[in-house]
């Protein structure tokens, strides 16, 4: 069959269709018909159009999703670097300011243990020297011999006193200073949700690109930090009871 | 050797390396020196005189790891006792650096008393 002949074939209904609809003077058959004639004239026009009206649409989406994506990258995110430097140098200051502490204690009540260790030793050597003196002399000789007790008592008691109220007084300031955790605590919550408008951000616009988005992979011996529950995938050993019973099984 | 051996803590927090430093000191090992990664490690091993290398693993630059694979291929460190202190606990992890060559492995947080454990076990007796 010759091209011709299919045109012929194809358009002789719709040309039939308008003649009858002249003839009748029926205004919406005619116009139905001449609808039809087009559509058969350019069948991918409409689809076309549908497809760029939706590409237009979606580039719109697109446009207001990264002008979003622009804004946090731009400023939320300098921003929340900031935060967490700031979490870093807030605990960092915390810890050693705690360990300032411990360190300074440690030694004021070292220092007290071993002064009323020689106490002791001293009571016990009194004792001692005077279990089974009698008579004047006996009285007199115990009480030589308790001066020296009594003299290491009095110089050990204000000495343990202020040691004491300093030791007193750094534990009260290490409890202040974990103050820390409320403080850092919020501004992670707040660089939590700007992680959160990111992901939904990220994710609408691969939705939009149809792209799969991956994951920055770091160097492979670079390690994962601390097992964060209900993120850390994979086998995890559940303490340390768990490591040494895994390497004892490896022959360490 | 016993109580004068002298340690490298290697760990990018500095308070991390105090309390590791405070506990040593407290177990009667006052000869320890820090790095806070392994490309600072490296050189201070390689220029002598440690006896006992304290690592974490994930630290910038160069984390744990490589610096224990790195210790263990030079010649005049590969014997060196290394204990990797670290929050990294996934098994396939603890298998690794088992493989590297660590003598000890940690996880973070630790006590005092799994310190010495450790360390008297990789030590020896007497030690």
């Amino acid at each position: 069959m010759s091209n011709f002949a299919i045109l012929k074939l194809e358009y002789s209904a719709c040309v039939e269709a308008l003649n009858e609809a002249l003839r009748t003077e029926d205004e919406k058959a005619f116009f139905a018909a001449v609808d039809h004639i087009v559509h058969m004239r350019e069948p991918g026009m409409f689809g076309e159009l549908r497809k760029l009206t939706g590409d237009l649409q979606k580039a719109l989406e697109r446009f207001s999703i990264e002008s979003k994506l622009a804004d946090i990258a731009e400023n939320e995110i300098p921003d929340a670097r900031m935060r967490l430097n700031h979490v870093i140098s807030m605990t960092d200051e915390a810890a050693h300011h705690t360990l300032d502490l411990v360190e300074q204690s440690g030694p004021l009540a070292e220092r007290s243990a071993k002064a009323a260790a020689t106490l002791i030793d001293m009571v016990n050597a009194y004792r001692a020297q005077s279990t089974g003196l009698q008579g004047f002399e006996g009285v007199a000789r115990s009480i030589d011999a308790y001066v020296p007790v009594v003299r290491a008592v009095e110089a050990f008691l204000p000495t343990v006193r202020a040691d004491s109220e300093t030791i007193r007084r750094n534990l009260s300031e290490v409890l202040l200073a974990q103050g820390y955790q409320d403080l850092t605590g919020q501004i992670i919550r707040s660089v939590m949700k700007l992680v959160e408008e990111l992901e939904s951000a990220l994710t609408d616009l691969s939705r939009l690109s149809g792209d799969v988005v991956e994951h920055a992979s770091m160097g492979e011996n670079a390690g994962h930090g601390p097992v964060v529950p209900g993120v850390t995938k994979g086998e995890i050993a559940s303490g340390q009871t768990d490591v040494d019973a895994l390497l004892s099984g490896l022959g360490m | 050797m016993s109580k004068d051996l002298k340690f490298l803590v290697v760990d990018d927090f500095s308070t991390m390396r105090r309390i590791i430093k405070n506990l040593l000191h407290d177990l009667g090992y006052p000869n320890v020196e820090e790095a806070d990664d392994g490309k600072t490690a490296l050189p201070m091993l390689q220029a002598g005189g440690f006896d006992f290398l304290i690592t974490d693993w994930n630290m910038p630059g160069m984390p744990g790891l490589d610096l224990i694979k790195a210790v263990r291929a030079d010649g005049k460190l590969a014997k060196m006792p290394v204990l990797m202190l670290t929050a990294e606990a996934k098994r396939e992890q603890i298998i690794e650096a088992a493989q590297a060559g660590v003598n000890g492995y940690v996880i973070k947080p630790f006590t005092a008393e799994t310190l010495k454990e450790k360390l008297d076990k990789i030590l020896g007796p007497g030690k």
